[in-house]
Formats: structure tokens, sequence, C-alpha cells
């Protein structure tokens, strides 16, 4: 028994010793040669049955058909912290797949100075087909220094869904600016009703409402400049959105024990009529508009974008739009076959995931509705003709790893009123002056 | 002197399993504490920088001495069930005729669950909307206004992530402490009882010094298992809110494998093997002393 428990030991450590073993010199991308059918892997980290992954599959299994001994093995990790540990040791042991999941992070900024990426601009404007693709969707891809290694398949926006029926019986209205959230929470409070449905267990969420002050404050460019510790959050914008939050959480918006609720029972507090105001894109769209939505809920979601704040530099329509997480190709591993495939998968991709009622990254193929969905749905997907120029990005993509966890970690003591916000911003500064350099030197 | 066939049978049964022990467990201890003196993320060269790591990790960094901290309290938590409520447990089995087999096997149950499911069901229990098992029992007794969120209070999140731990090896070390309070000779505790000694005075005169070095190995095992302890608050709570769970290993494993911070990572388990040693040396010295302060 003890040998045997030693033999697993010692078979993990070797593997993963194995697996931590350096990295190899990149190869050049081969364009041209025979197209020579074989099995190539996609590492995703998205929902199994989705729309993406069913689209992707049956595009492969036709491209499968003409060119014999192709197969694509799609291996999805939808936790994404477990993906993203897998992708990192397998990037450690230079053995990526030939496609595989990632975002525009400090991270894969490191792997893209190794040239373990495919130049997905150079590639795409040699496939002809990058002017089809919304500026948006390839700019939420693309590193502060404008270069692109990742192709989005998704296009969605992030709007503030809210229940009419419940703001109508607490007597309040939507907010015309940000500071005016915490106006909603005592009179929703006192009607018994959540003001805000919120995932506290993924911490993201409340993240993104960490970006919202500052990005309609101070643009874009801030959030370049603080993951660089070029400016500090105790400044006066970062403060000022650390005490819109420390406000928000003392004013009872969100529900009590948020930080262990998960994404799907924020989604079940607003669409059960428990929480009148639900933050999230339009992926979720199926949810929100369902016939199967109880009474008092069905027919009365309406959305507001993010609203404004006084002497804001972005505009109303510039808000947080997202193509998802994006697919890296690695360099290694690109040959005409992978290339080739891609052309296919990227000629016949838009025009079938917008008949599972997505948007595509990819302008000219109009959403079909599900049946049975509230007028809602094409009202709320309407909103992509009135997009801004800019973008409010997520935080969790951008900045390095540790300040992301700390800053994760922190938001909820900050709401909970747990520490102060002058403590807050002070932690992160000291965070951020500690990590940053290691990724952005 | 060991006859030839006698060493040579030493040779080929201890060598292989030390080979192995060797290679799967001192190279990567020792791995690790080289990796500790290096800046490393996996991918690109590992940069030298001495005794920085650990420089940082003993003054600059508050998650780590807030983790340290917690792992103390995770393990009084894990003890306090694994050694105190099992051996009260192993000793009122044995004064039990009827169902001590049915007792054993239900207690022994948790330990054969997988974590993620114990981990799932804790999550509805000490779930607090909707209700969960402990907020509707103290609704139920009236004592409604002790309902917390378990998991997002604080004050309550780390022992409710380490008593999940304690109570799922409980039936383990009951097993061991109830087979070794078996072995005393029944004899002793006759004669003991015959004299008008207290099933109290049974237990504290006879029973416990006879199983005292069966309750020293399983207290070194349940204080190295509960230092190493990650997966049920890794999996109920993430370490959160905040840092408010935080136990050295999961930092470790985050510092790692989401800081990419192999380097500092390796630091920081140096010390939970250090941590480790230091606990099994305390045990031995402060149990023998107080062995040979009895004798």
């Amino acid at each position: 028994m003890k040998h045997k428990k030693r033999l697993a030991i010692a078979g993990v450590a070797m593997a993963a010793t194995l697996t931590l073993i350096g990295c190899g010199t990149p190869a050049g991308p081969s364009q041209e040669g025979e197209i020579v059918g074989r099995e190539i892997s996609w590492l995703l980290s998205r929902p199994a049955d989705g729309g993406i992954i069913t689209v992707v599959k049956e595009i492969a299994d036709e491209y499968a058909e003409t060119h014999p001994g192709f197969a694509l093995n799609l291996v999805t990790t939808p936790d994404r912290p477990s993906y993203l540990q897998k992708l990192e040791t397998l990037a450690a042991a230079d053995q990526l797949p030939e496609f595989f999941d990632t975002d525009a992070t400090p991270f894969t900024r490191k792997l893209v100075d190794q040239g373990k990426l495919v130049d997905v601009e150079a590639l795409l404007k040699d496939l002809d087909i990058y002017d089809d693709f919304r500026p948006l969707a390839l700019d939420y891809q693309r590193f502060d220094d404008g270069s692109l290694y990742m192709v989005p398949f998704e296009f969605e926006m992030e709007f503030f869904w809210y229940n009419t029926a419940l703001f109508e019986q607490a007597g309040v209205t939507v907010p015309e600016t940000l500071d005016d959230f915490a106006d909603l929470c005592g009179p929703l409070r006192d009607a018994g009703v959540i003001p805000f449905a919120l995932d506290g267990q993924d911490g993201w969420p409340l993240a993104r409402y960490m970006s919202y002050q500052p990005f309609r404050l101070a643009g874009p460019d801030y959030l370049n400049e603080l993951k660089r510790a070029e400016v500090e959050l105790s400044d006066e914008v970062g403060t000022h959105a650390s005490e819109w939050l420390a406000e928000l959480g003392s004013s009872g918006c969100f529900a009590e024990g948020f930080s262990s609720q998960g994404y799907t029972d924020a989604r079940d507090l607003f669409t059960s009529g428990q929480a009148a105001v639900y933050q999230i894109g339009t992926w979720e769209l199926a949810a929100l508009t369902s016939p199967d939505l109880p009474e008092g809920v069905k027919g009365n979601i309406d959305f507001f974008t993010l609203p404004t704040v006084e002497g804001a530099v972005t505009a109303d329509n510039d808000y947080t739009v997202v193509s998802g997480i994006g697919m890296g190709i690695s360099q290694k591993a690109f040959d005409p076959l992978v290339e080739d495939f891609l052309k296919f998968l990227l000629s016949e991709y838009s025009d079938r995931i917008v008949e599972t009622g997505h948007m595509s990254p990819i302008a000219g193929s109009d959403v079909v509705i599900p049946e049975g969905a509230s007028e809602l749905y094409a009202r709320a997907l309407a909103e992509v003709d009135n997009l801004g120029d800019e973008t409010a990005f997520p935080w969790d993509t951008q900045l390095d790893p540790t300040t992301n966890s700390r800053l994760q970690q922190d938001l909820v003591l900050l709401v909970q009123g747990e520490i102060t916000p002058e403590q807050f911003t002070k932690t992160i500064d000291a965070t951020l002056a500690e990590n940053a350099p290691k990724f952005f030197d | 002197m060991l006859p030839h066939r006698s060493r040579l049978s030493v040779l080929v049964f201890l060598l292989p399993p030390l080979a192995l022990y060797v290679i799967a467990v001192l190279f990567p201890i020792l791995q690790s504490l080289v990796l500790s003196f290096f800046q490393w993320d996996g991918i690109t060269d590992m940069e030298f920088v001495g005794i920085d790591n650990y420089i940082r990790m003993l003054t600059r960094d508050d998650i780590f001495w807030k983790a340290f901290g917690n792992a103390l309290v995770y393990l009084a938590v894990c003890l306090f069930f694994q050694l105190g409520v099992s051996l009260f447990v192993a000793n009122l089995l044995t004064y039990v005729g009827r169902g001590k087999e049915v007792v054993k096997t239900l207690l022994l149950l948790p330990a054969i669950i997988s974590t993620v499911a114990i981990s799932f069901l804790f999550q509805e229990i000490y779930s607090f909307e909707p209700s969960g098992l402990i907020n509707q029992i103290l609704e139920f007794v009236g004592l409604g206004n002790l309902a917390t969120p378990w998991l997002s209070n604080v004050d309550t999140v780390l022992v409710a992530v380490s008593a999940p731990e304690g109570w799922r090896f409980l039936g383990l070390y009951m097993l061991i402490l109830y087979a070794a309070i078996l072995a005393v000779p029944k004899e002793l505790e006759e004669a003991a009882r015959l004299d008008g000694a207290s099933s109290w005075r049974v237990f504290t005169e006879i029973r416990f010094p006879y199983i005292r070095p069966v309750w020293i190995t399983t207290m070194i095992m349940a204080t190295t298992y509960s230092l190493r302890g990650f997966d049920i608050p890794y999996l109920l709570t993430n370490g959160g809110p905040g840092q408010s769970s935080e136990l050295l290993t999961t930092y470790m494993f985050k510092t790692a494998f989401r800081s990419t911070d192999f380097g500092y990572a390796s630091t920081i388990s140096v010390f939970i093997v250090v941590e480790c040693i230091v606990a099994v040396g305390l045990i031995f010295l402060l149990l023998r002393r107080r062995s040979d302060v009895t004798s």
C-alpha cells in the first residue's frame, strides 16, 4: 500500500517536473506547403453545451469530410481558474495545442514576447477577413500597444437589467448617474427587494463595478496607467470609485452573503423577482427573455446602459463591450492545415452562430431571435448600432494576476465594510508597486 | 552483522522504496528549496534573487501572516474534532452494546465521500439565502437572530471551512483510537472497577495512559494532514471573503498557478515543510517531557 502511494506520488511529481521543464525555440509560421490532414486540438474555456462549441464542432465535421485524417479535438474547462492553471502548465512545458483560449492578459503578453503566438492581425489580413470583424470585437482582444494575437468568437454588450414592476413598487426610477445608485437601495430594501443581484463568488462582477467610475471620470487610459503603477488608486479617481463601492455596500445594495453566491445564484435572484437590478452581458438574453419566467418578472424586464457621472470624459454610449475570451494560435503548431481550417471556420462561423441567438464578432449576419423570446431580445441587441468607440475594459484581464486576485478579494471586504476605502486603495497600491514591474517592465 | 542473504534481502526490499522516496519526496522538496531563491514565472528565464523571497514573505506580505494565523486556527478546529471528539466517541463506543457497527460505519462514511461532494453539502448547510440547515435549526429553536451567512461573515467563515475537514476524518481517527482502547487489558480495568474507580478514573488512569503512544501517532497524523489541508477551504470559499479563510496551502497554490510566481510559491512551500517538521518536533518534545514527568 505504502509503495503504491509512493509510486503514485512519484508519478505525479515526475509528471509535474516534466511539464515544468523549460521552453524550446518557437518555429516560424509555415503557411506554405501541402495541407496534410491530422488531429488538431483546441483547449477552450467555454460552456461545453454552448453555442460556440456546437457550431465549431459542426464546422469541423464538415471540414473533416473533405480533408481525410483531419479531426478537431475540443477540450473544454469552463471553470476559468482551473483552465488557466492548465494553460500555464502547458505553456511552461512548451506544449501549447494548436488553438487555446486566452485573454489579452499580462501572462499572454509574455507568451507573445516569447514568440509563441501567431500574429492574428497579420493572419486575418492575409485571409482577407480582417475588415469584416467589428472593430470593437478586435479591440477587446488587443494588447494596449494595439497588437492583436487572439481571434474573437463572441460579441456581447453589458447592461444593467432591471425589473420595472419592482422599481415602480419602490417608487424609484432609472438612475441618471452612477452616483444615484446608492439612492435606489433604501427604497428597494423598504419594498422587501434585494437591490442588486451580484455574483460575489467569482470576483469579476464586483471588479466590473470597480471599473465604472474610473472609466467615466478618467477614460480608458486610466487602467493602462494604473496597471503599470504609473497612477495610484489612492488618487482622486480611485478614491471616489472606492468610496462609491463602500457606499453601495453600506446602503445594503447587495444581498447579505453575496460573497458566497455564485453566477447562477445571482441570475436566479433576478429572474425569480427577488432582486431589482442585475448587471450582465447580452449572453444571458435567452434567460432574461424566456417565456418560462415567473409572472411578475415576465414582461417587466428592461435595461439601461452604464450611467454617466458628473464631469464624465467618456460618452454615454461607451461602456463594457466584450468579445469574450479569445483564441490564440500556437506559432509552433501553425502549419498550412491549421491556417486552412481557420479560414474555413471563420468563413462559416458567423452565419451559424447568429442562428443560436448570439451576435457574431464578424459584422453582417443578423441574429435569429429564439422562438418565444420577448421583444426585449431584439431591442437589447439593437443597441449594437448605437455603440461608441471606447470600451470600458474589464480590469481582470488587464491587471497583473497578483494585483487582480488581491483587488477581487479586498473589494468584497470593502463592500462588506470590513475595510475602509483608504485601506483598500493603500493595499492595492502597495500590491501594484510590488507586482506590476514583474509584468510591465 | 547480518548474514549475506539477509543483507541482500534488506537491499532488495528497502532500496526501491527508498529510491522512490528520494525521487518523489526529497527531490521535490530540494527542488522547491532551490526554486525559492529565484523569481520564475514558468515561461521566461529564472532570475536569482537570493533571499528576497524570504524577506518578502516574512516582512512585506500581510496575506502570508494572515494565512499562517488562519492555518493555526484551522489546525485547532481539525484537532478538536479529530483528537478530542473522536477520542470521546471511541471511548463511548466501548460502552455501547448494540448498533456499534452501524455507528462506526456512519462515522467513517464521510472519509470516503469525495471532497467536492462534501463541499457542495456544506455550501447548502451554511447557506443563508435560501436558509440552509444550520440557519433553519437556529430559527426553529428560537435563535433566529444568530442566523448568519456563515461563509460570507468574516468572523465565522474560518471555523465554518475548518469544521467539515475535522468532521470528515473524525471516523477514521475514532476507529484507530477505538482499536487502541480495545487493546487495553480488561483485567486492569476490572480490577480498578472492583476498587471502586469511576468510568472517568478508568479512562484517565488506565485507558488514556495505555493508548498514549497511539494517541501521539494520531496527533502527528492529524496535525500534518491539517497543516496541509487545502481542498475543502479552496472549494467552499476560495480563501474569501477577502483573506478570511485563506490558508498557507491555498495561498501557495494561488501564488503558483494564478500569479505564476513559482519562486515565491516555493518559498511558501518551504515554510510549510518547516512548519510541519517543527510541529511534529514540538509534539514529541512536549509529550515525551510530560510522560517523563508522570513516569
